[in-house]
């Protein structure tokens, strides 16, 4: 067990560094001080807000005019396929009310992940919003998939109001306790600037993350 | 990786001398500042950030066994294995013997330092298992053949026409002008690279010791899906990447992308702590994380303990006068800029990279743009004191530097000498710079002029300008 004694080995290593043994650590730093008010309407805006300047596009309003609005954006990019988790009640009544804006067939994360080269938009809950930054939250926790975010060309993330949290901090309090194997904090589309500090979308993930607002 | 940074002099002329990569260095080490600028300025909380961040840096590394040992608890009880290598011989035979054990044939790998200064891909290739590179920036360097060139812009030294060309022989893809198409080519090639691989390897950007979370950030989202599809998640990370907690997280991310590219938070975070569990639909079912010591708890022992709160942004090189002149192959290591001045002699030790603390010009910029405030000048210098008391300097530059002092001292010998070089100067050149001296000082006047002396010492100049002023 060379693991075993290597670690070991490694933490006499530590403590000779460090002059001492098993101090007790310290009291947790106090939070930053939060910086704006608590209003919920407001906190929705500085969403959209922050989201639109990552490169996200967030549509709200009547439901009709929201899906006429993404089945355009959808058709725009050339998207043929949609998929969604089919225990994700919210995602299926969106994917497939949209079905009538294009020539857009279902399909699903399976399917996706096998390869299939269709220009898939993918839908999914997300599990919270953060004004602060403009991110989607989206985790495997209850066993809820992340292919719609992940392998998809256009993310559609769908959010309730009432899940968008003001800062970072209070993002992770929701997970503190007890980590969900992924958490993926969604900010913008997929890019890169590595060729020629040239930004572009669609490097591995969508390139485009649309937020419906509901 | 070998270092090769005794060859600084040679290299950095090298580079001196490459019109394209000059041009390259320029054009990015001038957007990263001024995004950098950009986003600090639209942000006040981040000079409170990075006090935080530093402070909670310090604490870790002076508890750095407890939180490691926290660290370490937490990740296996999640289901990760965690293996600890002293040095990088030790790395690469873990990093082997997990690819060999697991079965694995193709593996997907998102950027991670510590995996470079190990030689980690030439571990898992000597095990039989193709290790594809996933960052673009990565993944076109790792086609060519070459070590990157920037902590978070590897590739910034190629131009698209190169990349194209490069596309078209190792890939077989028609060329283009196109910077979207290049992409779109390596997005192709990549995505039947993740779904197929059987492991994932990472870094870590943080590893956060009271969940035993893995925490990675990238734009692309290539972390994300090396992490989430393959079988297999291996993160190779230094130890001294722990943080105490998740609630530390949002301070540095907060600072990490600002300084890194001026955005207010990259593309994607992932947060990754142990394996699948039960009823998920995808994560890894074998999770391995590798903490590398690498003489790391060596540095923590000294009084360079805190080049270790380093986050491995990349602001100290965009804004290194040197950095942006000689960009990174010259520093001849995994780290450039004045973060691999400082960190590659306490790595590597100091004869293997003797000339790089004396690569600075000490004039502070990096130390003002770090985000956890490392005094990297207070360090280049103490490193320059550590050449001498090792014997690494020549007697010429000791003698040299002992005369100066003793001059400076003396303010009248100092008046004398200024007033025979100020005749000198008049006398020579009449009064203008001066263009070449005779050896030693040649190596001064070779690249640069030698400002003229002026024909009055300062301290007369002072005496008549104050009387003047009354």
């Amino acid at each position: 067990m060379t693991g075993v004694s290597e670690r070991h080995l490694l933490f006499r290593r530590l403590s000779a560094a460090l002059g001492r043994h098993g101090e007790p650590a310290g009291a947790p730093h106090p939070a930053e001080p939060t910086s704006s008010a608590a209003d919920a309407d407001g906190r929705n805006v500085r969403f959209s807000r922050a989201l639109a300047a990552t490169g996200g596009v967030v549509l709200s309003g009547p439901p009709e005019e929201a899906l006429s609005a993404l089945g355009e954006t959808l058709r725009a990019e050339g998207v043929t396929a949609l998929f969604f988790p089919p225990e994700d009640g919210d995602a299926r009544r969106v994917a497939e009310a949209l079905v009538p804006f294009g020539p857009f067939s279902l399909t699903t994360g399976e399917e996706v992940r096998g390869g299939n080269p269709a220009a898939t938009a993918g839908f999914r809950t997300a599990d919270a919003g953060i004004a602060e930054t403009g991110t989607v939250v989206e985790s495997s926790r209850g066993g809820k998939t992340l292919l719609p975010g992940l392998l998809s060309d256009v993310h559609v993330a769908i959010l309730p109001g009432s899940s968008i949290v003001e800062r970072m901090d209070d993002a992770f309090a929701l997970y503190a306790d007890d980590p969900p194997r992924n958490i993926s904090f969604i900010s913008g589309p997929s890019k890169t600037a590595d060729i020629e500090q040239t930004l572009t979308v669609g490097a591995h993930g969508p390139k485009k993350i649309i937020v419906l607002l509901v | 990786m070998q270092p090769t940074a005794q060859g600084f002099a040679r290299s950095a002329q090298k580079a001196l001398n490459d019109k394209s990569l000059q041009a390259a260095l320029g054009r990015t080490t001038g957007r990263f500042l001024d995004h950098r600028a950009a986003a600090v300025a639209a942000f006040p909380g981040f000079e409170a950030a990075r006090q935080r961040a530093s402070e909670i840096k310090l604490e870790s590394l002076s508890r750095l066994d407890q939180y490691l040992a926290r660290f370490i608890e937490e990740a296996e009880r999640k289901g990760a294995v965690v293996h600890v290598a002293r040095d990088a011989a030790q790395a690469r035979e873990i990093g082997a013997r997990i690819a060999r054990e697991e079965g694995i044939t193709l593996s997907v790998k998102s950027k991670s330092m510590a995996a470079e200064e190990v030689s980690f891909n030439a571990a898992l290739e000597a095990a039989g298992v193709e290790v594809v590179e996933s960052d673009l920036g990565e993944y076109i360097i790792q086609l060519a053949g070459e070590p990157p060139s920037h902590i978070i812009a590897p590739a910034v030294h190629k131009t698209r026409e190169e990349i194209s060309r490069l596309f078209e022989r190792k890939l077989g893809e028609p060329r283009t002008e196109s910077i979207p198409e290049l992409v779109a080519i390596a997005r192709k090639h990549l995505r039947a690279k993740f779904l197929g691989a059987g492991m994932g390897v990472s870094g870590a950007n943080f590893l956060v010791a009271d969940t035993g979370s893995v925490v990675l950030v990238t734009n692309e989202g290539n972390g994300r899906m090396g992490t989430v599809l393959p079988r297999v998640h291996l993160a190779v990370a230094g130890i001294e990447k722990v943080i105490p907690r998740m609630a530390d997280l949002p301070t540095f991310l907060r600072l990490l992308p600002r300084s890194a590219s001026g955005q207010t938070l990259s593309s994607y975070t992932s947060i990754l702590t142990g394996t699948r569990r039960e009823g998920d639909r995808e994560g890894p079912e074998t999770m391995h994380i590798l903490l590398l010591d690498c003489g790391r708890s060596a540095v923590l022992e000294g009084k360079y303990r805190e080049i270790l709160k380093c986050i491995r942004c990349g602001a100290c090189l965009n804004t290194c006068p040197v950095y942006q002149s000689v960009g990174g192959h010259a520093y001849g290591w995994v780290y450039s800029g004045p973060i691999g001045a400082v960190l590659t002699p306490l790595l590597v030790g100091l004869p293997e990279a003797a000339p790089l603390p004396d690569a600075s010009t000490l004039c502070g910029a990096c130390a003002e743009v770090c985000p956890v405030k490392i005094p990297l000048p207070d360090f280049l210098l103490e490193l320059r004191s550590d050449l001498r008391d090792q014997g690494l300097k020549t007697p010429g530059e000791i003698a040299g530097m002992k005369g100066y002092a003793g001059v400076m001292k003396r303010a009248g010998l100092l008046e004398a000498l200024e007033r025979v070089a100020g005749l000198l100067s008049q006398l020579f050149t009449k009064g203008k710079p001066v263009e070449g001296l005779p050896y030693p000082f040649s190596g001064w006047t070779e690249r640069r002029d030698f400002p003229a002396a002026a024909p009055q010492p300062f301290r007369k100049q002072w005496k008549i300008r104050r009387g003047a002023g009354g």
